[in-house]
């Protein structure tokens, strides 16, 4: 006999989900519904954008921009927190700088790039880049903090193989850091280009939602909004799953 | 030093009878016995010791004692304390097995934490406060933070504070098991001094026969599943004492072997 | 030298370093439009500082609007909050259904929560509390929740067994502990809280940094919204580690040197 068991949270968090979308419906009714839609008019709408071919190319035009903004974001925040774990004088360099890169707001590189490169691909990238690779330099650099001595010790034993080191030895074990560097970027970097579609290109999801913020659509926008919401959330999910699936095999196979 | 009164208990400050206590087990909702039937009485001035191997409920009985767990009054157990000062109400000190201060406050500060809480008057504070740091050798650390103190340093403190509320009576719970060997005689022997200059009431608990039987008046052996009290005798050693006396050496190695025949009989009794 | 005057001297020589190497890039552009000089950038900030602005308000105008507004609606945030996290720690209840939406609440994005709050209530100081309360507020229960569940419950049986009020539990044990969660929520919620106010303001909510922002843009003047972004971001760097670290370092002087977390 399979016993249910019932995790204690799980009763008041469906009572909570369930009254707040019933709470929605009803207030809904009091207004008009560009103003505040309801949870069953947004579905409806959903599935009319979804209907239409056309919206698959804006949401792909977007995920196109994630992927090479988080790609390139990977990179160049890793190489960065590698270097400032090895090399103490770049660490002092860098971290400055990294202070300053995360007191920008994304809207200023958004504007930096329209008024240096137009409207133009470059905006929501640039935009993505310089606000997430400070993120991961950081928790990069954390994970090297950890390892520090077997750095050191790596440098001057294997000299000649150095290259054969960093990628067989440090790499996998900075792994758990570049898993959850990777997680925060692929979270952060969404949101992000939202914001640099919103000004710097005229194609995308940003750019939908800030069309219809300007023609004072709530309903519109949040067909966008929360559909791509829950699309992200799917594929975070997803990628992260198989990832971890993926590399931390080798612990699996221990294991057994 | 407070007055004794008549209050119709003589000098016993904490009378334990026939104290239960049980914990129902969610999986098995069988009853598992963690005390049973425990007696005994802790007159002022004495050090009891209770002595078991780990895991004998030993810290419930005191956390009982303490106020932080309930007995199973249904049982017809009781537990009392009693009051040998003018407030109506008895004083608990209590030193665990770490030292549980507050790192954020000064040494001082931790020590009025509990004069505080036992809203004794805020004029006496400084008194008492210098008093018993001198007593445990750390004075002139008032104003130090706990952290900048070796965990040694940490224990007196910890004792220290029990000490400034006098208490009627004072609750060890296995205080030196944390400590290396050396610190820990070192504690032991500064221990037992307290007892002859401000003959506290204590009762302490120890996994350690040695420890007991060097520092106690009166030991109680315990057993373990359930915890039983099998065995109480008196140390009637003069203070000081030394580890190495004969009396005490013998006095040990005889308890061991009973203790050890009584574990034995439980291993065959659980089969 | 010492180690901590090498960092020094690194970090300024960077900053020259970097102010040398734009000066020359600009000259080599030579497009003002896109690259001005850092001098003539520094004769904008002044400009900016010292003459009147469009519409007769000052800089300090500005950025007096953008601070207030930031300090007012972060100030309501984190003590909705903490009063949040608090609750979810002493009722069960509380946190299974709180954390029920808190999902949703921390995967909305920062730009859709603007456009919300200022559609439904409106370009003005409403609007961007509503935004700020919603993408703050969750993040500041949360962590405030994850410090009530850490307390050190051996603490609290010992201040039991000396039979310490409630009151002086909550403020000598209780509070201590909780302490670093809220700085450290503290100090990421103000950041946040800039950027959500800057962005509010950008989008139409009049006055302040953000709508000097958007109002440059707008007139591709390249130099003064470089001005406007450098100022903003040299009173953000000052506010959060001068003020901040400041504050964190007196309240925990009773760490040991050697453990002192940043």
């Amino acid at each position: 006999m399979k016993s249910l068991i019932l995790k204690p949270g799980l009763i008041p968090g469906m009572v909570t989900i369930i009254a707040s979308v019933a709470v929605w419906q009803v207030a809904s009714l009091f207004f008009l519904p560009v103003f505040l839609p309801g949870p069953l008019y947004l579905l409806d709408l959903i599935v009319e954008v979804y209907s239409d071919p056309a919206s698959y190319s804006v949401i792909w035009k977007t995920l196109v921009r994630i992927f090479n903004g988080l790609v390139l974001s990977m990179f160049i925040g890793t190489a960065i927190g590698l270097l400032m774990g090895i090399k103490k004088h770049f660490e002092s360099f860098m971290d400055s700088w990294i202070m300053v890169l995360l007191t920008f707001p994304a809207i200023c590189w958004a504007f930096l790039s329209v008024l240096w490169f137009g409207l133009s691909e470059i905006a929501p990238l640039l935009t993505i880049v310089l606000i997430v690779f400070p993120f991961v330099s950081m928790n990069i650099w954390e994970g090297t903090k950890a390892l520090e001595k077997e750095l050191v010790d790596m440098a001057t034993v294997y000299r000649a193989d150095r290259w054969m080191m960093l990628r067989k030895v440090l790499i996998p074990q900075l792994m758990p850091y570049i898993f959850s560097a990777m997680r925060i970027a692929l979270s952060l970097s969404w949101k992000i280009a939202l914001v640099g579609e919103a000004f710097g290109v005229s194609s995308g999801v940003g750019q939908k939602l800030i069309y219809w913020f300007e023609d004072t659509r709530v309903d519109m926008m949040l067909t966008w909004g929360l559909s791509f919401m829950v699309l992200m959330v799917v594929i975070e999910i997803a990628v992260f799953r198989l990832w971890e699936r993926h590399t931390f095999a080798w612990r699996h196979q221990i294991a057994n | 030093m407070p007055i004794d009164q008549d209050n119709g208990h003589g000098n016993v400050v904490v009378s334990v009878n026939n104290l239960t206590k049980k914990f129902p087990n969610p999986m098995t909702g069988k009853e598992f016995v963690v005390l049973d039937s425990i007696s005994l009485d802790v007159e002022k001035g004495n050090f009891a010791s209770i002595v078991g191997p780990s895991g004998c409920g030993k810290s419930t009985l005191l956390n009982i004692i303490a106020g932080i767990e309930t007995h199973d009054a249904s049982d017809g157990g009781t537990l009392d304390v009693y009051s040998h000062s003018d407030d109506a109400q008895p004083r608990v000190g209590y030193v665990f097995q770490n030292a549980r201060l507050l790192n954020w406050l000064t040494v001082e500060d931790n020590m009025t934490f509990a004069l505080e809480s036992q809203e004794i008057p805020k004029d006496l504070w400084k008194e008492r406060v210098d008093k018993y740091l001198e007593m445990v050798g750390l004075e002139g650390q008032q104003k130090n933070y706990p952290l900048n103190l070796s965990g040694g340093m940490q224990q007196r403190v910890a004792i220290a504070r029990a000490l400034a509320i006098e208490p009627d009576i004072l609750l060890m719970d296995e205080p030196f098991s944390h400590l290396d060997e050396i610190t820990a005689r070192k504690m032991r022997f500064d221990l037992m001094e307290i007892l002859m200059h401000a003959n506290p009431t204590i009762l302490f608990i120890t996994h350690d026969l040695g420890e007991a039987v060097f520092l106690a008046d009166h030991i109680y052996m315990m057993s373990t599943k359930p915890a039983r009290i099998f065995k109480h005798i008196e140390v009637d050693v003069p203070r000081p004492r030394q580890p190495e006396d004969p009396e005490i050496f013998d006095l040990e190695k005889k308890l061991v072997k009973e203790f050890f025949s009584v574990l034995d009989a439980q291993a065959i009794e659980d089969g | 030298m010492s180690e901590k005057a090498t960092a020094v001297s690194i970090r300024i020589s960077s900053i020259i370093a970097l102010l040398i190497l734009w000066h020359f890039a600009a000259i080599a552009m030579a497009d003002a439009e896109i690259l001005p000089t850092p001098i003539s950038i520094a004769y904008a900030m002044v400009g900016v500082l010292v003459e009147p602005g469009p519409e007769g308000k000052s800089a300090y105008f500005h950025v007096g609007v953008t601070l207030g507004r930031t300090f007012m609606t972060f100030g309501v945030a984190m003590v909705l909050g903490i009063a949040i996290g608090l609750a979810m720690g002493l009722r069960k209840v509380i946190e299974h259904s709180v954390m029920a939406l808190i999902p949703l609440a921390l995967t909305m994005p920062t730009i859709l929560m603007v456009f919300l709050a200022v559609m439904w209530f409106g370009f003005s100081e409403i609007g961007s509390l509503v935004a700020v309360v919603g993408v703050v507020t969750p993040y500041v229960a949360v962590n405030i929740f994850q410090g009530a569940q850490a307390m050190d419950k051996s603490l609290i049986d010992m201040a039991i067994t000396f039979r310490a009020s409630r009151k002086m539990l909550i403020r000598k044990v209780y509070i201590p502990q909780l302490l670093p969660y809220i700085f450290s929520a503290f100090r990421f919620a103000f950041g946040m809280t800039w950027k959500i106010v800057a962005l509010a303001e950008t989008f139409g909510i009049k006055y302040g940094i953000g709508y000097m922002f958007f109002f440059w843009f707008e007139q591709f003047n390249m130099e003064l919204v470089l001005a406007w972004i450098i100022m903003f971001v040299i009173l953000m760097l000052i506010l959060e580690h001068a003020v901040f670290a400041r504050l964190e370092h007196a309240a925990f002087k009773w760490r040991p040197a050697n453990q002192l977390q940043t």
